[in-house]
């Protein structure tokens, strides 16, 4: 519903000119450059930019919680009629956590895990020491079941690792309300989380803004969040606010070309799967170095000559909304620009029709069939004495899969359903408990490592993190011809077959001397791709190919992984819980939860026509990046069970709305439709 | 109107052209060696400003250059008698006064500088090797060789060296190879530790798991990815362990479990000095001169490079 409608809103927090430096060996990085904008009270603004956007770095300028190396240069922070930059540490103290509140990224590490939460909520309270315990207590209890924790005066005697990952954050966002702040500040709140945990934290913060009138304000990357829980948005690019607005301007009628880019560049908003993403081509600039002109520019599809030698102008639209780019004011200006929402502004490369219609191979590259993995989690001589049947978890149960040559398969799920013990079992770097693992038809489950290993040679690996995956100590180069000294090829120029894959990688030569920690996520991802690549595998298992990049550089990952299977032919196996990602890749989607497969089909029509309650809730569980679109409700509540008391019945029973005494007391078995979809499910939607 | 862009682009793709050298044209090539070795002048710079450090590198070569060069320094040689001079303090022929056998205090320090020096060098080296390859076979390796190791290590960390020490004279006799021998062995735990926490916290990362997936074997590993990341601090542990060395071994000499008569060492000037410190206190004070010095040479050296290269310690100090 709008809210838009009532009479303008006054300003709770006004950023003026705000200019920070952090010190470093490399000289002075100018971080935020004369940031200004004001946060209206009782609404929900976003700060959305790409990693090294300065985001985050305003959210504790504010708070006075920058780094020791950080330098606030000019510019003011008015919060009613005080100036938060130039504040006292006391004063400072006497805002933070009364006034001005914090929910942090990551509740795991946010939260004290030797205090219970009582304990914690009750320290949070100092400052009113005419309060009681059991009336602090009492508070605390309140607060708890406002955020939607049951049991709240049971609960709140636990600790946080009783909590689970979206319970914690939960509990966060209590203890960040406690104080009835006035501003409460997110700092990426659901980037931790799953995404049916997202949507129902999404919808949280927006149900307590109303309720206690509070102003949020929101970090963020994800704009599909910001879309679906912000009015206000503010977009950054490398230190500067380039454009901000009211959601709907934002996202239906962008001026920046940044923003343009940025929208266009989200892989939920393109429907049309046929065609490669968009990319924004180039890195964000380095700010150590003198900057002039739009900050923007290098990047830009429509730069001029102008954009690189004069400051844009800010060009005002609304109360809060503005655009800085030389194409809507001034002698430069388009009045063509900005074209129509559905013009493409950034390179989209050519249409894949080119993409092969497959024979399908009598035999399967890959072939899986009732593989199960355990994992122990007491030992022997503990679980006799306690009188404990089974020792181990089904961290995978019953998983059947196939790959075909040329083939990109998606393995979807949430954190803990196994996606990424499955891909490990497959290349021998986790044991198999029981059914089979067929490579080329050859069976290769718990194959010993020695007749292992010429088949590693044919199925590569990409790793989660793009530079934890690489060996610190080691140069690109080192890094990419590795796989040949491993394998002992030595008839090849290692130094030829070093440059060879970096340009097949899309990777600039002088980058080969560089160590991964001077490498950029979607640099050392490449690295990561040219490593798989090097032996010339048949099959490729990646785990989470685009955690940790930008949307803008996701899609040059994923277009130059397109790319190299139209070239070579190869398989992939894409483990992911990014589903509009995997929509664009996937020829055939696997579903997974708890260990166990829900749903197997082609792509399309899984997304279509979810068969599974669960796929159901997935789909609909991805904010879209439209505030046209926002979900009325969340379809599941609840989250996923541990492993370790596994539902006697449907392990989705719990959450599922359809659910009934059958799903609860029989697990469904797999089940294969006529059109060639599986299911495990006993009472499927369609 | 047909927007006009600066930035060319290849017209299919629409991403931009890139120049001969394939890079963007905000990146040269000359910036990205540079920034490869931008990170060791930083270091370099950071440690040549550091009071500490500095001192204690000018010591640490001092230490090596008196030992390495005392034939060349020494005035006198350091088993010559000169009897009518014996237990002078420093004058203008002895600068460090003469013991009780009218010996050169100073040559005598000298050459007792080339056994600290054999003692500390080898003893060292061989232990941080030895603990640096156990360590990470045990870090590494199954958890029962994990454990059989680690009993072992804390077996031979639990003697108390100078006993240790004792005993094994006993039955051998003094010698300075028994020394090396004692310093060796008592101080292979405390690397092995150390390196095996470092390898078990280093075991389940990304990019061990990335090697295993790419069939490496688990020598390779070890050598190629384990060590170069356990080696740094064991490195700075081994700097600050040297006067370690040489105080247990001057200890020992000085108990007479260590060099034999007359080979000069510091620990055996103190000894002689200790007899004779009512008449000429001097020599206890010249052997324990360089003593501290090196200990706190070692101990400066090895905490700047600890300052420097640690990460964790000294952010934002």
């Amino acid at each position: 519903m709008p809210k838009d409608a009532i009479h303008a809103p006054e300003t709770l927090l006004d950023i003026r000119n705000l200019s920070v430096d952090f010190r470093t060996p490399r000289g002075r990085v100018k971080a935020l450059r004369d940031i200004t904008f004001p946060i209206r009270k009782n609404r929900i603004v976003g700060i959305v930019g790409e990693s090294g956007s300065g985001k985050s770095t305003v959210l504790w300028a504010l708070l006075g919680l920058l780094a020791k190396n950080a330098e606030v240069t000019s510019g003011e922070v008015r919060f009613g009629d005080r100036d938060l930059l130039h504040a006292s540490e006391a004063q400072l103290r006497a805002t933070r956590g009364e006034e001005v509140s914090v929910v942090f990224q990551d509740p795991m590490t946010s939260q004290i895990p030797v205090l219970t939460y009582g304990r914690q909520m009750r320290d949070i309270l100092y400052r009113r020491p005419n309060l009681s315990t059991a009336e602090k207590r009492r508070m605390a209890v309140e607060m708890l079941g406002k955020v939607g924790i049951p049991d709240p005066d049971k609960r709140i005697d636990q600790y946080p690792h009783h909590f689970s990952g979206g319970m914690r954050q939960r509990a966060g966002i209590a203890m960040a309300l406690l104080t009835g702040p006035q501003l409460l500040l997110a700092d990426e709140p659901t980037t931790a989380l799953d995404v049916t945990m997202e949507a129902q934290i999404i919808h949280l913060l927006q149900d307590l803004q109303k309720e206690l009138d509070a102003t949020v304000v929101v970090v963020s990357h994800n704009l599909g969040l910001i879309a679906e829980l912000c009015d206000d948005v503010v977009v950054m690019y490398a230190g500067e606010v380039i454009e901000a607005g009211e959601v709907r301007e934002i996202f239906h009628n962008a001026q920046h070309p940044y923003t343009r880019a940025l929208l266009e560049c989200d892989p939920a908003r393109i429907d049309d799967v046929s065609r490669k993403l968009p990319v924004i081509p180039g890195d964000i600039p380095d700010l150590t170095k003198p900057l002039s002109g739009c900050i923007y520019a290098p990047r830009c599809q429509r730069a001029m000559p102008v954009c690189r030698e004069k400051l844009p102008p800010d060009v005002a639209r609304g109360e809060m909304s503005l655009a800085r780019c030389h194409l809507l004011d001034g002698p430069h200006h388009d009045p063509s620009w900005p074209p129509p929402p559905d013009v493409m502004t950034v390179g989209v490369g050519e249409t894949s029709a080119s993409k092969p219609a497959r024979a399908v191979s009598d035999t399967p590259l890959l072939d899986v069939s009732d593989l199960n993995v355990q994992f122990e989690t007491v030992g022997p001589l503990r679980a006799r004495l306690r009188g404990l049947e089974t020792r181990h978890v089904d961290a995978v149960l019953d998983v059947s899969l196939s790959v075909a040559p040329g083939e990109t398969v998606g393995l979807v799920g949430e954190s803990g359903s196994g996606k990424t013990t499955l891909g490990r079992c497959v290349l021998n770097l986790v044991p198999g408990q029981g059914g089979s693992v067929k490579f080329e038809g050859q069976d290769i489950l718990n194959m010993p490592e020695a007749r292992f290993k010429p088949l590693r040679r044919d199925m590569a690996m990409m790793f989660q993190d793009p530079v934890g995956s690489l060996s610190p100590r080691k140069s690109v180069r080192a890094l990419i011809t590795e796989p040949f000294q491993i394998h002992g090829i030595t008839d090849v120029d290692l130094d030829a077959e070093a440059e060879r894959l970096a340009e097949m990688v899309r990777l600039p030569g002088p980058f080969l001397s560089r160590y991964p920690h001077e490498l950029s996520g979607g640099q050392a991802r490449r690295v990561g791709v040219a490593r798989a690549l090097a032996l010339n595998p048949k099959l490729i298992i990646a785990d989470e190919p685009t955690a940790g990049l930008d949307v803008s550089v996701q899609g040059e990952i994923l277009n130059l992984m397109a790319d190299l299977q139209a070239e070579h032919g190869l398989g992939y196996l894409i483990i992911t819980h990014n589903l509009p990602v995997v929509r664009h890749i996937a020829d055939r989607l696997a579903i997974m939860y708890l260990g166990r497969i829900v749903e197997e089909g082609r792509t399309a029509e899984v997304f279509a026509r979810p068969v599974h309650p669960y796929t159901q809730a997935l789909v609909e569980g991805v904010p879209q990046p439209d505030p046209d679109r926002r979900r009325a409700h969340v379809s599941i509540s609840g989250e996923v069970p541990s492993l370790l008391n596994r539902p006697k019945g449907c392990d989705f029973a719990g959450r599922c709305p359809f659910a009934q005494d059958h799903c609860r007391a029989e697990k469904p078995p797999h089940v294969t439709m006529v059109d060639g979809r599986r299911h495990a499910c006993h009472f499927p939607l369609t | 109107m047909i927007p006009v862009s600066e930035n060319p682009s290849e017209s299919e793709t629409g991403i931009p052209a890139v120049d001969a050298t394939g890079l963007p044209d905000h990146v040269t090539e000359a910036e990205i060696r540079e920034s490869a070795a931008r990170e060791h002048r930083e270091k370099l710079r950071s440690f040549l400003t550091n009071w500490q450090g500095l001192t204690g590198l000018i010591l640490v070569i001092l230490f090596f250059a008196s030992a390495i060069f005392a034939p060349w320094l020494a005035p006198y040689d350091p088993n010559a008698l000169d009897v009518p001079s014996r237990l002078s303090g420093p004058n203008l022929e002895h600068l460090a006064g003469t013991d009780q056998l009218g010996r050169d205090t100073l040559s005598r320090i000298l050459y007792g500088g080339r056994v600290a020096l054999y003692i500390a060098a080898i003893g060292v080296s061989v232990s941080l090797v030895i603990g640096l390859i156990l360590g990470m076979i045990a870090g590494f390796g199954p958890r029962w060789l994990d454990s059989l190791l680690l009993l072992l290590f804390d077996t031979v960390r639990s003697f108390p060296t100078i006993v240790l020490a004792l005993a094994t004279v006993a039955l051998t006799g003094p010698s300075l190879s028994v020394v090396l021998a004692i310093v060796i062995i008592t101080s292979i735990p405390q690397y092995a530790r150390v390196a095996r926490t470092a390898t078990l916290t280093l075991r389940n990362t990304d990019f061990i798991l990335a090697e295993r997936s790419l069939g490496a074997s688990m020598t390779r590993t070890l050598l190629h990815h384990v060590m170069p990341n356990v080696v740094g601090p064991l490195l700075i542990l081994a700097a600050m362990d040297v006067p370690v060395v040489v105080t247990v071994e001057a200890g020992l000499s000085f108990l007479g479990l260590g060099v034999t008569p007359p080979t000069a060492s510091w620990g055996t000037i103190l000894n002689e000095g200790y007899l004779v410190i009512r008449d000429a206190p001097w020599m206890v004070i010249a052997g324990g001169i360089p003593l501290i010095l090196t200990t706190l040479g070692f101990t400066f050296l090895g905490e700047a490079l600890r300052d420097i290269f640690d990460p964790r310690m000294g952010k934002g100090r």
